[in-house]
C-alpha cells in the first residue's frame, strides 16, 4: 500500500472509530433513558404467555386453588399481607402485566405465604408499578383501591389468572368488576376508589421507591429486617427453591 | 494485502456467525418464554431484567441484526463494506460493554450467553479493523 493510501486508509478508520463512539454513546444514553424510567413502558420481560388454561382476559374465570387459597386467613391491612408485627418486611415490585410477576405469583407465591407469611416471619408489602405501559395503570389503580377493603393480595392473584398479552387493552373495567367480584369485593368501590387522588399518591410512592432501590425490573423483592438497611434480593429464579435460598441468608 | 482481506473476510465471517448463534439462542429464548441453559445462576435475572430490552426490542434481537449486517458486509469487497462492518462492530462492542457493566453493577447477576458475546463480539470488532486497514 503507497504511504499516501495507508494515510487516507488510517483516516478512515479514525474516522469509522469516531463514528462508531458517537453512535454507541447516543444508543447507550437512549437505553439508559430507556432502563432508569420506570414508566417508559420498556419491558423486563417479552410477549405475556397464556394465561393457565390458556385463556386470557375477562373470559378466564378459572382460577388456580393455590395462590388464592393460601391467603385465606392471613391478615391484610391496606397493601400490607401478614403479621403487622412481623420482624422483617418484603417489598414486593410488580406489573400486574408483567408475565414474570405471574410466574412468581402463580408459583412461588404460594409457597412463601405459607413458610414465611403464616409462620410470622415476614410481611409482605405491595408495591405496584407500571413497567410494562399504560394498560397496567388500570390494574394497579384498581389493585390499591381494591386495599382499601384489605383485597389487594387476592385481586393480584385473580388478575395475574387473567392477565393477557402485555398492552392488548385486556384490563378493562369489565375484568377488573368481574376479579373484584371473584375475590369477595365491593367492585363498585373498587372502580371508584380507584379514581381517587389517594391512589395516584400511592402509585407515585411506589414509583419513587423503586427508583430509589435502583430496581433492575419486575417482579423485584426488597427485604428489610428492622435494624438493617434493606436488601434486594437475588435471585437464581423465580421457583421456590431459588426463592428460599435467596430468602433465607436475608431473613438471618 | 488482498490474500490478507480475505483471510481476515473469513475469519470476521466465522466469528460473526458464532455470534449470531450466540444472539439466536438468547433470541430464542426470550421469545419462548424458557430459561436459557446456564451454569453462572444468573441468567434468568438478567433476561428478566429491563436491560434485556432497549424500548420493547430484546437486545437479542439487535444484536442477531447487527451480526447480519456484519456478515452481509464480509460478502462485499472493498473499503466501504469493511468500514461499516467495523463500524457495526465497534458500536456492539461499545453496546456490550455498557450491558457487561449493567450486569456487574445494576443487576448483580452474570449472564453466560452475553459475556460470551461481549467476548464474540470484541473479537469480530479487531477483525473488521485489521480487514479494513487490509482491503485493498
Amino acid at each position: 500500500m503507497l504511504p499516501h493510501v495507508q494515510r487516507t486508509r488510517l483516516l478512515i478508520v479514525g474516522g469509522v472509530v469516531l463514528a462508531a463512539a458517537l453512535v454507541a454513546g447516543l444508543v447507550i444514553a437512549f437505553a439508559t433513558g430507556s432502563s432508569d424510567s420506570a414508566s417508559s413502558g420498556t419491558t423486563t420481560a417479552a410477549a405475556a404467555p397464556a394465561a393457565p388454561g390458556g385463556t386470557t382476559g375477562q373470559t378466564s374465570p378459572a382460577r388456580p386453588a393455590g395462590p388464592v387459597s393460601v391467603l385465606a386467613g392471613v391478615p391484610q391491612h391496606g397493601d400490607t399481607l401478614g403479621n403487622e408485627d412481623a420482624p422483617a418486611t418484603m417489598y414486593v415490585y410488580e406489573d400486574p402485566q408483567c408475565p414474570y410477576c405471574k410466574e412468581w405469583a402463580l408459583g412461588t407465591f404460594p409457597t412463601v405465604v405459607r413458610q414465611y407469611v403464616k409462620t410470622g416471619r415476614l410481611k409482605l408489602v405491595y408495591q405496584g408499578v407500571e413497567i410494562i405501559g399504560p394498560n397496567s395503570v388500570p390494574a394497579l389503580r384498581a389493585l390499591y383501591a381494591a386495599g382499601n377493603q384489605n383485597k389487594l393480595w387476592n385481586l393480584a392473584e385473580e388478575l395475574y389468572t387473567r392477565q393477557g398479552e402485555e398492552n392488548s387493552g385486556w384490563v378493562t373495567d369489565d375484568v377488573l368488576r368481574s376479579a373484584a367480584t371473584a375475590v369477595g369485593a365491593n367492585a363498585a368501590k373498587v372502580l371508584a376508589d380507584a379514581k381517587g387522588a389517594a391512589i395516584t399518591t400511592r402509585l407515585k410512592q411506589a414509583e419513587s421507591a423503586f427508583e430509589a432501590a435502583g430496581a433492575p425490573g419486575t417482579p423485584t423483592f426488597v427485604v428489610q429486617r428492622a435494624v438493617s438497611a434493606p436488601v434486594e434480593l437475588q435471585l437464581g429464579g423465580l421457583d421456590p427453591a431459588s426463592f428460599e435460598a435467596a430468602l433465607n441468608p436475608a431473613l438471618q | 494485502m488482498t490474500g490478507a482481506a480475505a483471510r481476515l473476510r473469513l475469519a470476521t465471517a466465522g466469528v460473526a456467525l458464532l455470534g449470531a448463534a450466540d444472539a439466536a439462542y438468547l433470541t430464542v429464548v426470550h421469545y419462548a418464554h424458557v430459561a436459557p441453559i446456564c451454569s453462572t445462576g444468573g441468567c434468568e435475572t438478567v433476561q428478566h431484567s429491563r436491560y434485556a430490552e432497549l424500548h420493547g426490542v430484546p437486545v437479542a434481537v439487535l444484536g442477531l441484526a447487527a451480526y447480519a449486517v456484519v456478515l452481509a458486509t464480509v460478502a462485499v469487497r472493498g473499503v466501504p463494506a469493511a468500514a461499516l462492518g467495523a463500524l457495526v462492530a465497534l458500536v456492539g462492542t461499545a453496546f456490550s460493554g455498557y450491558l457487561l457493566w449493567a450486569q456487574l453493577a445494576r443487576i448483580h447477576a452474570i449472564c453466560q450467553w452475553c459475556v460470551a458475546n461481549d467476548a464474540i463480539v470484541a473479537v469480530l470488532a479487531v477483525l473488521c479493523v485489521a480487514r479494513l486497514l487490509a482491503e485493498p
